[in-house]
């Protein structure tokens, strides 16, 4: 409290001062006729005469407390609040600035300017993208554990269309499918959802006997036209995916193949 | 004491005061460091190479016989370096091949993404999705999806390409 006491005494003196009145020379027994009718002096020489705490200025302090005393401490609890209400209004513009700033989209876009989570994100869809394009008829159930492991959501229906074919006519064809990620990039992360752009070869083997020529139906891909028996063809493929993270892994909740492939 | 309580009104405003100027160091503190965020501005550069990058890769696959030299300028203006001097000096011959062609193509970007971003050297790499078509003066317009990778270095007039290829494709197959 008496910090408050000093703090109010020192802006007075420091009124006072600026009045050209050295706070030394400040009348030692202040009356109501010597203050101004500003009431600023006057509230100097009065209340600080008391605030400073000198027993024999208490009884000639009281007595000066006249009606500018009155007037200035009606006048200080306004000002205070103007203040306030300025410091107030340049609290809430720079919070307002500062939510703005951060809240741009390409700031909530951590994609490169979170290390981590930008590799995290790019290395699980690399991973994801060559397991769930590649197939072995030797081994099909393969296809679904990795499916199992890597999609959620609508990318599992999605891949399943694209795969059907592949699915069905694999054993037959004797297929095996392997798709390799060559390259890949990571549009977007937020929090735990980002896109990541890939570029995958994928090279399938036919070693079946009638060497039928059906589609790999990969995403993207072309084959090539007709696969002579034990012939091997590569396409290249380019698709988009979006991953959510759960429980600490990235998993594939959506394909998109660009348009391509269809 | 005795004067505060004498004074509560003196005391409250002194309070709300103080209570506002915490508030307003906050405030500007906040805006402050918003806005001189390193990640922040790296965010704003990779944006601003994502834009160049897809502008100049759709760029340089777009031309029209009719008005080549837009489209060459336009060329020349999205790359630099050894890149640009290629393509000032084979202007000439693809100029007059363009022309006996009579092709239009265009090009949009299906997607795009940077790689690498190195904002001291003002290097990136992006690699950018298209779908390019071809329309020659007869026949069907042919569409084709390629997988461009683009190198871009920072110049006094902006992120430009140094370099672009298409992603190469595994075994004997490529294109």
């Amino acid at each position: 409290m008496s910090t408050t006491r000093h703090l109010i005494n020192r802006q007075r003196r420091l009124a006072s001062a600026s009045r050209g009145a050295a706070p030394g020379t400040a009348p030692p027994a202040p009356g109501a006729a010597e203050a101004p009718p500003s009431g600023r002096r006057g509230r100097r020489s009065g209340p600080d005469a008391r605030g400073s705490g000198t027993p024999p200025a208490k009884p000639p302090g009281r007595a000066g407390r006249g009606p500018a005393a009155l007037r200035g401490g009606r006048r200080l609890p306004v000002l205070l609040c103007l203040l306030s209400a300025v410091l107030g209004a340049f609290a809430a513009y720079g919070a307002e600035r500062a939510h703005d700033l951060r809240d741009r989209p390409a700031v909530r876009n951590t994609a490169l300017t979170d290390t981590a989570r930008t590799s995290e994100a790019g290395g699980a869809a690399t991973r994801a993208v060559e397991a769930v394009f590649s197939y072995d008829f030797a081994d099909p159930e393969a296809l679904d554990r990795a499916v199992a492991a890597h999609l959620t959501g609508a990318a599992v229906e999605q891949h399943a269309e694209l795969l059907a074919a592949v699915r069905e006519q694999g054993p037959r064809q004797r297929l095996v499918l392997t798709t390799t990620v060559t390259d890949s990039a990571v549009e977007r992360v937020e929090g735990d959802r980002a896109r990541v752009l890939v570029y995958a070869d994928q090279s399938s083997t036919r070693t079946a006997a009638e060497g039928a020529a059906g589609d790999t139906g990969k995403a993207g891909a072309g084959t090539g036209g007709a696969a002579p028996r034990d012939a091997t063809t590569y396409a290249a493929a380019m698709l988009a995916a979006d991953l959510v993270r759960k429980g600490g892994s990235w998993r594939i909740a959506a394909l998109d193949t660009l348009g391509a492939g269809s | 004491m005795a004067r505060t309580t004498r004074n509560p009104v003196l005391a409250a405003a002194l309070a709300l005061a103080a209570l506002a100027a915490a508030a307003a160091c906050w405030g500007g503190w906040s805006w402050y460091a918003a806005a001189h965020d390193d990640a922040a501005a790296f965010a704003h550069t990779r944006e601003e190479v994502l834009a160049a990058g897809r502008q100049a890769v759709r760029n340089l696959n777009t031309l029209d016989h009719r008005d080549l030299r837009r489209g060459l300028d336009g060329w020349e203006d999205s790359a630099t370096g050894d890149l640009h001097d290629q393509l000032a000096d084979g202007r000439a011959a693809f100029e007059k091949q363009i022309r006996e062609a009579g092709t239009v193509t265009e090009a949009s970007v299906l997607s795009a993404a940077v790689t690498e971003l190195d904002e001291r050297a003002g290097k990136a790499r992006v690699l950018v999705a298209l779908r390019i078509t071809v329309t020659a003066p007869e026949g069907e317009p042919v569409r084709k999806e390629s997988r461009m990778i683009a190198a871009l270095t920072r110049t006094a007039g902006g992120w430009k390409l140094s370099a672009l290829g298409q992603a190469p494709v595994g075994g004997t197959a490529a294109e």
